[in-house]
């Protein structure tokens, strides 16, 4: 009985996805791609421009790329700073760039009735950004503020540091918006430079979503913006494949800090990180939700943790997984030996009720990513990113319901194999003791090296 | 649980722009909202309110409860006690018992979790719609028979505390956070944190717990709100039949009446104070607080334009003022109004930039206050704040859950679902002068000002 509800449950959920996917248009404006996702229940929109690099572009110059999106709106030849900021805000327009090393994106919504003037504004600074230095200095000070501040926020510090630890040896270690010791080298003909490359060099695609109204920007994108399809540079790279040397632990230590933050998890080279429903039910059995392995056995057996989650997953050409939680001092040797534990007994603990579990539960929530206009955008715009299929959007849930318990098991065996962990912690550096009679490859370094 | 409880939305207007760039040449009319969400409300005989609303658009559903419950009724030596019980309205009950409750949910695709403020505490499930039933019986009886089991009673102690550090112990924000509205409402039932002090949280046992449940937890102190793939009529009949037995409250609205009563919530303390704290930061943080009002007043949304102008957006005033321009002063700065049900705190948070003095910014702080008022308002910014509103309210509305939220956060602090088409014209209405009024009041006021830095003294 439970079987049959589940496909009835799952088959509702199949067709409302096919059912989006006739929301889905394509066109071609000069050579530029655009995909129009079409919603008609509110009279707004968001657009998504994709530019097919990010931070690996950067070259002397860390940080020269997020810095080129975050100053974009500093200042042109005709407008101040302050004009182009009251001018947007007055139209209650919402808009940003966004970096990562494999590509970078800018994003704006607001009101369908004001998309033209606010996208002519947008147009004018990718067209015309001088990128001041006065504004410059200012977020080359702001950054440094928010770095030195790190010492208070032990949860983005652990990320920041497990980032550039668990990706050592791959081009994607270093952070995308550069460290302290970057910035004082970024210069305004640099960001110009930098924004020349991806108007006139970098390929784009424009994804949409809103009313029929919203199309009505071609002409700005073709004319104002002056993007056209001749810009085709795509980000590639190759790199050797990172190997692991085993387990590693590193204790990175702030002062007075009373709790734990712990991170582990490793680079995923090519071959690790492509079979996308795989990776998706092993992140979820371990670390999904309130009824996940390590939720149990961490929050609800023992009382150690707050909240714990894990995830594994690509990007185009790399992947990474990771658990994350943290704990106070005195809990952290009986968290990571329960960890241990639940990862060495996968293949043991993953039975046909669990697995079925994790499986209904992934597969019955596949309609909630189609629920938000903008997430369902980002989707699509990754597809194409990937280089896949739209189709692999809306077959996740019949990929998911097809991957079999053994197939799980040893994904997870494999990406989460204890053994090749690198387990950050962030905290005091008393911990050092007790971590160095358990594992024999201990590194205590300052959350300094991490800023 | 920062959160501010009542969105308010804007407005009756919507403009139209021309093409230019120059913001000059902005030109706007006026005309009205198209927005009237199809909303069946129900009351059963037990004072239970029920809210539905249909979205066919995808087969899944939300479904929230507020309970009229919150840290402002908690008693000296059971702070936390509102927020623990919310984790243990998860640890099972008489029919579903211990882990069935989120097993069953994630099970089938959904999700579970809930938030506890000074005001109300809420419960919300995102799920695939044929979980309806199943969902509306677990409800039902987590509300009639809830074990508090001493087994998980004590872990999920453990889970609270483990929690407290995360927001305040080991966060300098959060510290900050608590100092102000430890000192802005002390001596009311708002001073403190909803997560409890750390003292009462180690010690609350199950048996005032469980009166607390009693006591707080029935049908006529609830609201639920649906909403989704679903029947209006349908989803009553089920509640009616799940939820429609139960009895109601006994001497409860005399209770909340009394605890309620505004002289409770006055400000006890002259302002004017200055607290600091030592901390991680390297460059010192602060917030200046200042007295607010309750959610709902035509202060409050004044108040809420105020904020607005001064400091919730990249053109805001003391955005430009202290973080653009030749000499930035800090890394970062926010202004909000904290609405609650009886009183409010209108604050503004800042980063100094390094090598920033304390003392000079407080010194040129005092300054700029004497002109703040004529610099930062005027009909173009007023303007502006409505369009910024009218955004805000349109983005938060696509989801189920999103729709949820905002029938009942209108149900609950307005006691009318459909509050907001009123809301809308009181923010419409709202003039210079009126914002001009309440921004000289604020800044001719009291204030306390507190910050928090790794060279402030470690007392």
């Amino acid at each position: 009985m439970k079987k049959i509800v589940n496909s009835l449950l799952c088959l509702a959920a199949i067709t409302s996805a096919n059912a989006m996917d006739t929301d889905v248009e394509k066109f071609n404006w000069n050579g530029i791609e655009v995909v129009w996702l079409k919603d008609n229940r509110y009279p707004t929109y968001n657009i998504n421009i994709y530019f097919a690099d990010g931070a690996l572009s950067d070259q002397s110059h860390k940080g020269e790329t997020r810095f080129m999106f975050s100053l974009i709106d500093a200042g042109t030849r005709r407008f101040s700073q302050k004009d182009i900021a009251e001018n947007l805000d007055f139209y209650g327009v919402s808009y940003g760039g966004d970096v990562n090393h494999e590509y970078s994106t800018f994003k704006i919504s607001g009101l369908v009735k004001d998309i033209d003037p606010t996208m002519r504004k947008i147009c004018h600074l990718f067209a015309d950004a001088t990128f001041p230095k006065v504004e410059l200095d200012n977020l080359v000070k702001k950054s440094k503020n928010e770095a030195r501040n790190l010492s208070s926020n032990h949860s983005a510090l652990a990320s920041n540091a497990f980032r550039e630890i668990s990706l050592d040896g791959s081009p994607y270690s270093y952070p995308v918006d550069g460290k302290l010791k970057d910035w004082d080298r970024l210069n305004s003909k640099a960001l110009k430079d930098k924004l020349n490359y991806f108007n006139k060099d970098v390929l784009k695609r424009i994804y949409l979503s809103g009313p029929k109204d919203v199309l009505s920007i071609k002409r700005i994108i073709n004319e104002d913006c002056g993007w056209t399809g001749e810009a085709k540079k795509v980000r590639e790279i190759t790199y050797k494949p990172v190997q692991s040397s085993g387990i590693e632990v590193t204790l990175v230590t702030v002062p007075n800090a009373n709790q734990a933050q712990i991170r582990m998890g490793r680079f995923l080279n090519k071959g690790e990180f492509e079979k996308r429903a795989s990776l998706a039910l092993s992140g979820h059995y371990l670390g999904g939700g309130f009824t996940s392995r390590l939720m149990r056995e961490l929050r609800t057996n023992r009382g150690l943790v707050y909240s714990v989650a894990a995830y594994s997953g690509g990007q185009k050409d790399y992947g990474r997984s990771v658990i994350s939680t943290f704990t106070k001092n005195e809990n952290v040797m009986e968290l990571l030996n329960v960890v241990e534990t639940t990862l060495k007994d996968v293949k043991t603990t993953m039975d046909n009720e669990s697995f079925d579990f994790v499986q209904n539960s992934l597969a019955g929530s596949d309609p909630f990513r189609f629920e938000k206009t903008s997430s369902y955008l980002n989707e699509l715009m990754f597809m194409d990113h990937l280089g896949r299929p739209y189709s692999d959007v809306y077959n996740l849930q019949s990929q998911i319901l097809k991957t079999s318990k053994e197939e799980v098991a040893n994904t997870t065996e494999q990406i989460f194999n204890w053994n090749e962990q690198s387990i950050v912690i962030v905290g005091d550096k008393s911990l050092a003791k007790d971590l160095k009679k358990k594992f024999k490859n201990v590194k205590v370094v300052s959350f300094k090296n991490f800023l | 649980m920062l959160q501010r409880k009542f969105q308010i939305f804007s407005l009756l207007v919507a403009l139209v722009f021309t093409a230019s760039c120059s913001h000059n040449q902005q030109q706007s009319h006026t005309s009205e909202v198209d927005l009237d969400l199809d909303v069946k409300k129900f009351t059963l005989d037990n004072g239970l309110r029920l809210l539905v609303y249909e979205n066919n658009r995808l087969p899944i559903v939300s479904y929230y409860t507020f309970f009229d419950v919150g840290g402002r009724y908690e008693e000296n030596g059971t702070t936390g006690a509102t927020h623990f019980l919310e984790h243990m309205m998860f640890k099972g009950a008489k029919k579903y018992g211990p882990r069935e409750f989120d097993t069953y949910i994630e099970r089938n695709g959904g999700s579970t979790n809930a938030y506890t403020t000074f005001d109300n505490t809420v419960y919300y499930e995102s799920f695939p719609k044929a979980s309806l039933d199943k969902i509306i019986d677990m409800e039902s009886d987590r509300l009639q028979h809830l074990l508090l089991e001493e087994k998980s009673f004590e872990k999920e102690r453990q889970v609270v505390l483990e929690e407290r550090k995360m927001r305040y112990e080991n966060s300098d924000k959060g510290k900050l956070y608590l100092a102000m509205m430890k000192d802005v409402f002390k001596g009311t039932p708002y001073g403190g944190s909803v997560i409890g002090d750390k003292k009462d949280v180690e010690n609350l046992n199950r048996d005032q717990m469980m009166d607390f449940f009693k006591r707080f937890y029935t049908p006529d102190n609830a609201i639920i709100v649906i909403s989704g793939d679903v029947d209006a009529s349908d989803v009553y009949s089920k509640i009616k039949s799940a939820f429609g037995s139960i009895k109601k409250s006994e001497n409860l609205a005399q209770y909340k009446r009394e605890k309620d009563a505004p002289k409770h919530y006055q400000f006890k303390k002259k302002f004017e104070n200055e607290i600091r704290l030592h901390g991680q930061s390297e460059n010192p943080i602060f917030m200046i607080a200042y007295k607010g009002e309750p959610v709902g007043s035509d202060k409050s949304y004044q108040l809420d334009i105020l904020s607005s102008i001064l400091g919730q957006s990249e053109s805001s005033y003391l955005n430009q003022l202290w973080t653009k321009g030749k000499h930035p002063k800090l890394g970062a700065t926010y202004v909000a109004n904290y609405t609650m049900k009886n009183n409010g705190v209108f604050y503004i948070y800042g980063e100094l930039l390094h090598k920033v003095s304390l003392s000079s910014f407080k010194n040129s702080y005092e300054k700029m206050t004497r002109n703040i008022c004529d610099e930062a308002i005027s009909e173009r910014t007023l303007q502006k704040t409505k369009n910024q509103f009218l955004v805000q309210y349109y983005g938060s509305l696509e989801t189920n859950a999103e729709v949820a939220r905002f029938l009942g956060n209108n149900e609950f602090f307005a006691g009318s679902y459909d509050f907001y088409k009123k809301e809308i014209d009181i923010i419409n209405a709202i003039t210079v002068s009126q914002v001009m009024k309440v921004c000289k009041e604020v800044f001719n006021d009291e204030k306390i000002f507190v910050s928090i830095w790794n060279k402030h003294p470690n007392k």
